[in-house]
């Protein structure tokens, strides 16, 4: 039986937050065992988060030297290590990082970085070099490679009106909602449903069968997404935020076994040019609380094991503060791993090397694509050069 | 000949671009009195400018008056010479460029794009100096804008770049050569060693035959087809580079064409979210309450104008389709005609209470008179026959059957109405 039959058929649906946790468990106990699919789950950081302030390097001279307002007092940090610790926004995250859920890989990036935003972020998600600009990215090509399921056109979804880029491939593309009845709601054009169900998607492969199979598929999803939405209402408190929201319909949708593998969730507003503090601390909490809730959902739920949580943004931030108590664009910054199934929890590499700096900004040592290598190799178990252009060796990340 | 009466008609109206005003540059009188939310504020203004320049520009496309060739032509050198623009200043002068030389020589178009300042700060060539040349301008002009890969190497973006030092711009955005940055040494590009300048790098690209086929690849791909035979390409290009890299011979030859006008040549292509929102207002004679309506749905479709995703443009074709951007634009046609649904039930479509906030932007006034004449015979059969003929490049394999099953209507403003509605929702509205 799986997980959504069980919920459906023992009258959850709507109750669900009355179960004991310890049923949950005794049931789900077994299911789990037949779930062999492991979910990825990417949180974007936009605009730049500032990584120093994330990952305090607490006891370096150098990073108070550059930040004489703008760093955090010591005494603030919630340390973790000798030499680097949290913010002090973090606390839930700290908490996950204290049970070993929790991997920071410092420094990383890209050669030849670009301070855009947009072409920034346009070579996170394509995983092309700076120099190349592709049309397709990275879990596009994932999904255009033969992999099990890819074909669903839910296979990735994206928590958005918008697909990104991330997940757009030259075959298929991900899938963008911002919610299930959201969905369902642009679905629900009378004329739309019946001329999407006269023409089922035909093998045809020009654009006008494309649009009636993409339109048709949309359309039979919405009530899938819908209806598997609708399967466990999670009890768990995330943030009262779209952001947390969305984290909570992941949740609910990967405890309802739904066929999806992949989901893409964005938390907006790093770009802080000024007066950083208050804004980055204000989304480095909302961020925190909302993973640590999602951890804390799916831990219940048995799922912990199987799911891989990866945060990154699309640069870090100026090494020295500027004159408006903000920092400027920069290069590498740190990206977080947080899952049941961490091979090497903790801090990866070093701290950010400060004395050593190109242009005033951080060099990278951890090439990103690398860790999309790695994730794909060995979370999604697919064929790396395929997907990446080149085989980025994998990093010793996953169990 | 008719056919070559009328595509010379067309091109008759494109000849006399109307450019537009360029505003005054709005700089402060003591530019470094300004603290940084100071300057971060004005920065707001000027995207907001930059957003009102963008309804404007996509109104003109809509305009009837306006002649629709030389605003497509435009539109597509939008595309290729991709620029971010974050200033009205800048984007008015970029726009009245690929205006003036939409339609004429290729060269005069590449030299004058090397001078705009939106161009030269987008790719770094203020940056570009004698003593730190900056690579950037050079590498696109050789792999996107004119001849592509495969047919330089590094050396010649290396060398090319040094052509190019001190094109910079002023404050006011205005194009200055500084001839204190300019590089005067000998450089050598494609093989030939000489005190080159910017222009006779442009030159010296367009010498070779690869750059018109380059450019005529990518106009047939845009305008004729995604794939079209090789020998043909090839012969237009050999014309096109013949004539000295006339847009407008090209253009009129492809027009003049039969094949042009071959089935497996019309509603072949997806329009993209610009085209098919200007195709949509002009159609419909829609008036927005709100401008900012209008971009908010370019940006929901994933084209913007003035913001490109990046220097190689909006990749088109299939990538503008995915499950969000598709039923967004299916429902466009309900949302603009909604008062024609909701004589209908309302409950069932989308309707305004239910959108999304950015949706509900979109209050929109339309304009059906046109169409009247299309219907003016007291037959719904052959009312839709003639408004499919009109609105559809491609035949809908919907019949007008099942059409008429979702028009409820009798009365003929409101039949006229809804009948556009659905016909404008068919996907193959979605094709040109």
């Amino acid at each position: 039986m799986r997980r959504r039959e069980f919920l459906r058929q023992s009258g959850l649906a709507s109750t669900a937050l009355f179960v004991p946790a310890f049923l949950n468990q005794l049931q789900f106990g077994k299911l789990q065992q037949r779930r062999s699919g492991k979910i990825l789950i990417v949180i974007q950081l936009s605009g730049g988060n500032d990584g120093l302030n994330t990952i305090v390097p607490y006891r370096n001279d150098l990073y108070y030297k550059f930040r004489p307002s703008l760093g955090i007092p010591p005494e603030q940090v919630l340390k973790v290590d000798a030499d680097q610790g949290f913010n002090p926004a973090l606390e839930s995250l700290r908490s996950l990082y204290d049970d070993g859920l929790v991997t920071v890989l410092n420094s990383v990036g890209y050669p030849n970085p670009d301070r855009s935003h947009f072409r920034s972020m346009d070579i996170w998600h394509s995983a092309s070099s700076s120099q190349e600009y592709w049309n397709t990215g990275w879990l596009g090509r994932y999904l255009d490679s033969n992999c099990a399921g890819c074909a669903t056109p839910y296979h990735a979804i994206e928590l958005d009106d918008y697909l990104s880029l991330a997940l757009k491939g030259a075959q298929r593309t991900g899938f963008a909602m911002s919610e299930p009845a959201q969905l369902k709601r642009t679905t629900e054009n009378r004329f739309l449903k019946a001329i999407g169900q006269q023409h089922p998607a035909s093998e045809d492969h020009d654009h006008v069968a494309y649009l009636y199979k993409t339109m048709a598929s949309t359309q039979s999803s919405a009530n899938y997404l819908f209806e598997q939405s609708k399967v466990y209402a999670s009890s768990v408190a995330y943030p009262q935020t779209p952001f947390g929201r969305d984290l909570k319909t992941v949740a609910e949708l990967i405890t309802a076994d739904t066929d999806t593998k992949i989901y893409y969730v964005s938390l907006t507003g790093f770009d802080t040019h000024a007066n950083q503090k208050v804004q980055q601390e204000r989304l480095l909490k909302q961020y925190a609380d909302g993973v640590n809730a999602l951890v804390t959902d799916l831990k219940q739920q048995g799922l912990l094991q199987d799911t891989l949580i990866l945060t990154f943004s699309e640069f870090g931030r100026r090494v020295s503060q500027n004159a408006s108590n903000g920092t400027d664009h920069g290069t590498a910054n740190n990206l977080f791993l947080i899952g049941g199934s961490l091979k090497k929890p903790g801090f990866f590499n070093e701290a950010p090397d400060l004395t050593t700096l190109d242009e005033e900004d951080l060099i990278y040592k951890l090439d990103f694509r690398s860790v999309y290598s790695t994730v794909l190799k060995q979370w999604l178990q697919a064929d790396v050069p395929d997907i990446l252009g080149s085989d980025f060796p994998a990093l010793a990340l996953l169990g | 000949m008719p056919l070559r009466k009328a595509v010379d008609e067309l091109f008759s109206q494109a000849r006399k671009p109307t450019l537009l005003p360029v505003p005054e540059l709005d700089l402060p009188s003591e530019p470094r009195m300004l603290d940084r939310e100071q300057i971060q504020e004005r920065q707001r203004m000027e995207r907001q400018r930059v957003l009102e320049s963008n309804f404007s520009w996509l109104q003109r496309m809509a305009n009837p008056q306006e002649p629709a060739l030389l605003e497509r032509m435009t539109l597509f050198w939008h595309g290729h010479f991709a620029c971010d623009i974050d200033n009205s200043v800048l984007a008015a002068q970029y726009l009245n460029t690929l205006r003036s030389h939409a339609l004429g020589k290729f060269r005069d178009l590449v030299v004058a794009i090397a001078r705009e300042p939106a161009m030269i700060r987008y790719l770094n060539n203020q940056q570009n100096r004698k003593d730190q040349p900056n690579e950037n301008f050079a590498r696109e002009l050789l792999e996107l804008f004119t001849i592509g890969r495969g047919n330089y190497t590094e050396t010649d973006i290396k060398e090319g770049a040094r052509a190019f030092t001190g094109w910079s711009s002023t404050l006011r955005g205005e194009y200055i050569f500084r001839p204190g940055q300019h590089d005067y040494d000998r450089k050598t590009f494609f093989g030939k060693t000489g005190n080159f300048d910017g222009t006779d790098i442009i030159d010296l690209i367009l010498e070779r035959k690869e750059t018109a086929l380059f450019i005529v690849k990518k106009i047939y791909r845009y305008f004729v087809n995604e794939t079209g035979p090789e020998e043909r390409i090839h012969a237009l290009a050999q014309e096109f580079y013949a004539s000295g890299y006339d847009i407008s011979r090209l253009m009129q030859t492809i027009f003049g064409s039969d094949w042009f006008y071959l089935p497996e040549n019309m509603g072949n292509k997806i329009k993209s979210p610009v085209e098919l929102l200007a195709g949509m207002i002009r159609s419909l004679g829609l008036q927005f309450e709100d401008g900012l309506g209008a971009v908010f749905i370019q940006r929901a479709l994933g084209q913007v104008l003035f913001h490109p995703p990046n220097v190689a443009g909006w990749p088109g074709g299939k990538s503008w389709i995915d499950n969000s951007t598709l039923m967004t634009r299916l429902n466009l046609p309900t949302i603009f005609l909604a008062s024609a649904e909701a004589n209908l039930r309302p409950k069932d479509d989308l309707t305004v209470k239910e959108r999304s906030a950015g949706l509900r932007r979109l209050k929109a006034t339309y304009d059906l008179q046109p169409f009247s004449r299309l219907i003016r015979q007291n037959d719904p059969e052959a009312a839709l026959n003639s408004l499919r003929e009109y609105l559809l490049q491609k035949e809908s394999a919907v019949d007008n059957a099942t059409i008429r099953q979702y028009i409820q209507a009798t009365e003929p403003g409101a039949f006229l109405a809804q009948s556009i509605m659905r016909i404008m929702s068919l996907p193959e509205y979605q094709m040109c």
